[in-house]
Formats: C-alpha cells, structure tokens, sequence
C-alpha cells in the first residue's frame, strides 16, 4: 500500500526564489546534500534501474533464461498484437477496472461521508474499515478461496437456503471467475479508501453542511452537491491510487486464485506480464507487456486527474 | 447535523458491508479450532473445544514457525536499513537550500508514481546478477528502496517543522552535524519515525509477489506470505489447518494493530495520500 501519487503542486510551491550556487556554498547550514545519497543510490538502483530495463528487455528476443539473446526491435509488439490472449487480457483489465473503480469510488464517498458524520457506533465501523488494508493479499486470497471454494461458504449458504441448483464453481467457471476478482477488489477497496474520505470530509467544515441544511437540502444533495465539490481533487488523487493497485495488483489475485484461467476468462494484463515471464519464459513479449501496461497507466493517471480537476 | 430516520437505510447498509468484513474473519478464527466435519455442518458456530492440533499441523506441514522467523528477520533487518538510509537523507533535503536538494526530493516524490510491481522481472535478474538470488539478503536490501520515496516525504514534513535555532543551540555547544541529527531531530520526530516505522512494517509483512519471485519456495527461506499459500496445496481442503495458519500470519499485524490503533491509522491515512 505505498504507491502515492503526490499532490499536483505539492513539491513546486518550496522555494521561492531561484537558488544559485553560490547560495547554496553561503548556506548557514552545513552537512549539506551529502547525507541523501547513500538513499538516492539505493533508490536508482533498486527501482529506477529496474524501471529502465523493462523498455530494454521489451525490445529483445529472449525466449528463456538460459537462452541466447537476440535484438527484436518492435517484434515483440508485433508478436503481442498479433495474440488473442493479449486481447483477452485487455478485455478483462478493462472490465475490471469499469466495474471495479466506479462501484468502490462511489461507495465509499458514501460510506466516507457516513462515518464523517458520527453516527452510532462510527468508532466501530472505523476500526472495522481498516481491515482490508491490514491483512496481506495471500490472507484475502485465503478469505475468498474459503468463501468460494466448490464446498465453501457461498454454496454452503445458498444450499441451506434451498437454492442449491444455483451453487457453482465460481473460481473455476469461465462466466464468474473475472467476477470473483472484481468482487475481491470492491470488496477490499470500499474499507480503506472510505477511511480516506472520511478523514479528508472531517476538515471540511461543519458551517457548510449546516448552512445547506437551513436552505432544505437533504444529506443526498449536501454529500453530492455541496461536499463533493469540496473533496473534488481529494477523490481525484484516491481514484488515481485505486487506479493503479488495481490495474497493477491484480496479478497477485489472479495468481493466488484462478491463475488467469479457465483458459484465459481471467487473465489480466499484469498476470500476463507475470505468467510470460516465470511460467511460459517469454522474456520479450512479458515486458512488452509491461511496457504497454506501464504506459497504460500513465493514460489513465492524466484522464482521471483531468476528470476530478477542480472545477472552481 | 442530525441523522434522521431517512438515514435508516444508510445504517443497514453500511452495517451489512461491516458484517461482510467481519464475518470471514470471524468464520476463519472460529474454523481453527474445528474439523473439516464441523465446519461443513455449523460453519457460524463457535468451537466446542479450543484445541491447537490444527496451529500445530499448519505449522508442521508448511514449516510455518520457520516461515515466521524469516518474515520477522526481513522485516526487521528491512526497516532498519530503510531508517538507517531515510533519515540521513530527510535530514539533509530538510536542512538543505539548494538546488540540487530539490531536484533530489522531486526524484523521491516521483517514485510514488512507479508502481512496484511493473519492474518484478528486471528486479529478478538484477537478483541474478548480484548473486543474491533465493536469498532473503535481497529482499532485506530491496524493500527499502521501495519504503524510501515514502520514508523520505514523510520524513522530511516532520523535520521542517523542527525550528532551526534548536539546531544553532546545539552548534553554539560545538555538535556535529552528526550529532544535531542525532541528539536533536530524530528525538524531535519521533511520531514521523512511528509512522514510518508502522507502514512500513505493514508492507514488509505482506509483501507477497517479490518475496514468492525472489526468495523462492525453498522452506529454510522462504516467508510467512509465501508459506501460506502452500497450505492449500499441502492439505487439499482440510480448512481447520488452511485457517489455522491464516490466522497466524495475521497476529502480529493484529497485535500492533490493537495496542497501536489510533496511530495506526494516523499513519495509514496520512502514507495513502500525501496531501
């Protein structure tokens, strides 16, 4: 959960002033700069380096670890756009992401905007929201595999209700597999990112909920009409985290649960950068994937970051 | 503002999707202590006997006691290198007028936008290439460096805060830039360090993709996240046991979460969205 996105114009509004060297050797202060670049070593290794050789090995051919390297140049983007999977994968991340992201954003404003107005037992929610983002993604596999399971606790419920003709093998059948999925998403999405907007409707005001309830507006209009607008960028920026944990998460469910199967109802995107690379050693076509995800993602951060600019 | 009886339908929703969060949990807390037989016939209801067979078969048949000790050593070996390599550099980017400290913390805060995950398989061969492949000693020198545009933004908030005449005191009785660190800003954030040290902990205990990739399924290393899975392998639908070492991989998360709670959550909410 540490993927963040900084707030637009967070880190441009510090310095006033242009510093110039000279400046900077007058500086009061001394241990100056020095001391950040064991950190900055460690993160351009371990994180920048890595990022770069995606875009190299994406340009190769590479049809296994031990195999002999060759220059593809753009190749593998013929060989990936030439594959149905690849299209499978694209029409199932974005199913996902569709279904997923709307239903957990809108939900949890609502849930956020409940809790922020303290009622009953909101320390109670508030303890119980935080779960989803406390326990590890092999735990939440083991929840819905539990749940799931031909003989776990969907079919058990639905058969002592009487509807056991209804029961399946939801992690195994090609028509509920991407389902269970999109579920496991909302249903660990909703929790977390609730908290978040109701810690960020908290600051805002009283006055202004106060001041639409005089004029008659229900608590419907005042959350959509007059708090929405508030939070507006706030629900940008947590739509664009959701965005990316779900566009890039989702490998580690699909792997955990359905490995991207029945033949490929399930697989997304970032399986498939998973699955080419450590089961079907396909070095090339895998980071060609990535890279493609990788820009996929940075679409999707501009068009949601435009969608939420704040509008007044 | 009042909550009136319009909000009726808003309470039971709300509790409903509460209910979903807590059900499962309770349902795998309660299976622990049950057969396979019990749970299939009352699956909601409580144990007739607190026995620990199943802890102890989770335990025996996927090495979970050893998977915990692994866990515990790249945590705790991770989070102090990710300290050890963010509070200098905090230390310095908050002190620090110039430009190049500027360009430097832009660099942090654009990492928040590489989604870990996107680098898994050049990460693998840089793995390979140092020789630290199937070896905990990677992960414990990598995780920091994904903890450290976090680390270092969070760090850095709390230190400008701190006045600089705190600073100038110190120097005046003749301290070392070594020393105001140490004597001086890192008393002073402590609630930063907390909160680094809290979220932090939470990824590196559940880190999962890396660790599978990178350790490998080698019993003698592998950690609790990756041994867990194997349970449903191991022992096909026995779902005491698949419970049982659920729940254990959860308890230290638990404990902190409970004694902890409220700048838990400080801490969550605040490394989401730095706003």
């Amino acid at each position: 959960m540490t993927t963040l996105t900084p707030t637009p114009g967070d880190t441009t509004v510090r310095r006033p002033g242009p510093p110039t060297a000279t400046a900077e050797r007058r500086a009061p202060r001394q241990g100056g700069t020095g001391l950040a670049v064991p950190a900055l070593i460690w993160y351009l290794v371990f994180m920048v380096g890595p990022m770069i050789a995606i875009f190299v090995v994406a340009a190769l051919h590479w049809p296994g670890m031990l195999q002999p390297v060759s220059f593809a140049g753009l190749g593998n983007v013929r060989t990936v756009l030439d594959d149905p999977v690849f299209w499978d994968a694209v029409r199932n991340t974005a199913v996902q992401l569709a279904v997923a992201l709307p239903i957990m954003i809108v939900c949890a404003y609502m849930l956020g905007y409940y809790v922020a107005q303290k009622p009953p037992g909101h320390r109670v929610i508030r303890y119980l929201l935080f779960i989803p983002g406390l326990i590890s993604t092999p735990a939440k596999a083991m929840v819905f595999y539990a749940a799931l399971s031909p003989d776990g606790l969907a079919n058990g419920a639905l058969e002592s209700v009487g509807l056991g003709s209804l029961t399946d093998a939801w992690l195994a059948s090609p028509s509920t597999a991407l389902a269970c999925l999109i579920a496991l998403d909302v249903w660990a999405g909703i929790g977390f990112t609730a908290v978040l907007f109701a810690a960020r409707l908290g600051s805002v005001p009283d006055e202004l909920g106060e001041a639409a309830q005089l004029d008659g507006a229900g608590h419907w209009r005042t959350m959509w009409l007059i708090h929405f607008p508030v939070i507006r960028d706030y629900v940008g920026v947590v739509t664009m985290l959701q965005f990316l944990w779900t566009l890039f998460g989702s490998a580690q469910h699909v792997l955990l649960l359905t490995q991207g199967g029945p033949g490929s109802s399930s697989t997304t995107l970032s399986f498939l950068v998973y699955q080419k690379a450590f089961i079907a050693a396909d070095l090339g076509y895998s980071q060609t994937v990535g890279v493609i995800l990788f820009l996929a993602g940075l679409v999707g951060l501009l068009t949601i970051r435009r969608a939420f600019r704040q509008t007044y | 503002m009042k909550l009136g009886k319009r909000w009726l339908p808003a309470h039971i929703l709300v509790w409903s999707y509460a209910v979903l969060l807590i059900v499962p949990l309770y349902y795998f807390l309660a299976s622990a202590f049950k057969t396979n037989d019990e749970i299939f016939a009352h699956p909601f209801a409580l144990p007739t006997s607190f026995g620990f067979g199943n802890f102890r078969t989770a335990f025996d048949s996927a090495d979970l006691g050893l998977a915990v000790v692994n866990s515990t050593l790249v945590t705790v070996f991770a989070l102090v290198l990710t300290l050890g390599l963010a509070l200098p550099a905090a230390f310095a980017l908050a002190r620090s007028t110039g430009r190049l400290a500027s360009v430097m913390e832009k660099v942090f805060s654009l990492g928040f936008l590489i989604p870990t995950f996107a680098a898994l398989f050049p990460t693998f061969l840089l793995a390979a290439a140092t020789g630290l492949f199937h070896t905990r000693t990677f992960m414990v020198l990598f995780l920091p460096a994904t903890a450290m545009p976090l680390s270092v933004v969070i760090l850095v908030q709390f230190m400008r805060t701190i006045p600089k005449e705190m600073e100038e005191a110190a120097r005046m009785d003749g301290a070392s830039t070594f020393a105001v660190l140490r004597h001086v800003y890192i008393p002073m954030c402590m609630p930063g360090i907390a909160t680094v040290l809290l979220l932090n902990f939470l990824t590196f205990w559940n880190e999962y993709l890396y660790s599978l990739v990178i350790i490998g399924p080698d019993p003698a290393q592998r950690t609790v996240q990756v041994a867990l899975p194997t349970l449903k392998s191991i022992t096909g639908t026995d779902y005491g046991v698949l419970t049982a070492g659920t729940v254990l991989t959860l308890v230290p998360v638990w404990v902190v979460y409970t004694v902890l709670q409220k700048r838990m959550q400080q801490a969550l909410v605040s490394g989401a969205v730095k706003m």
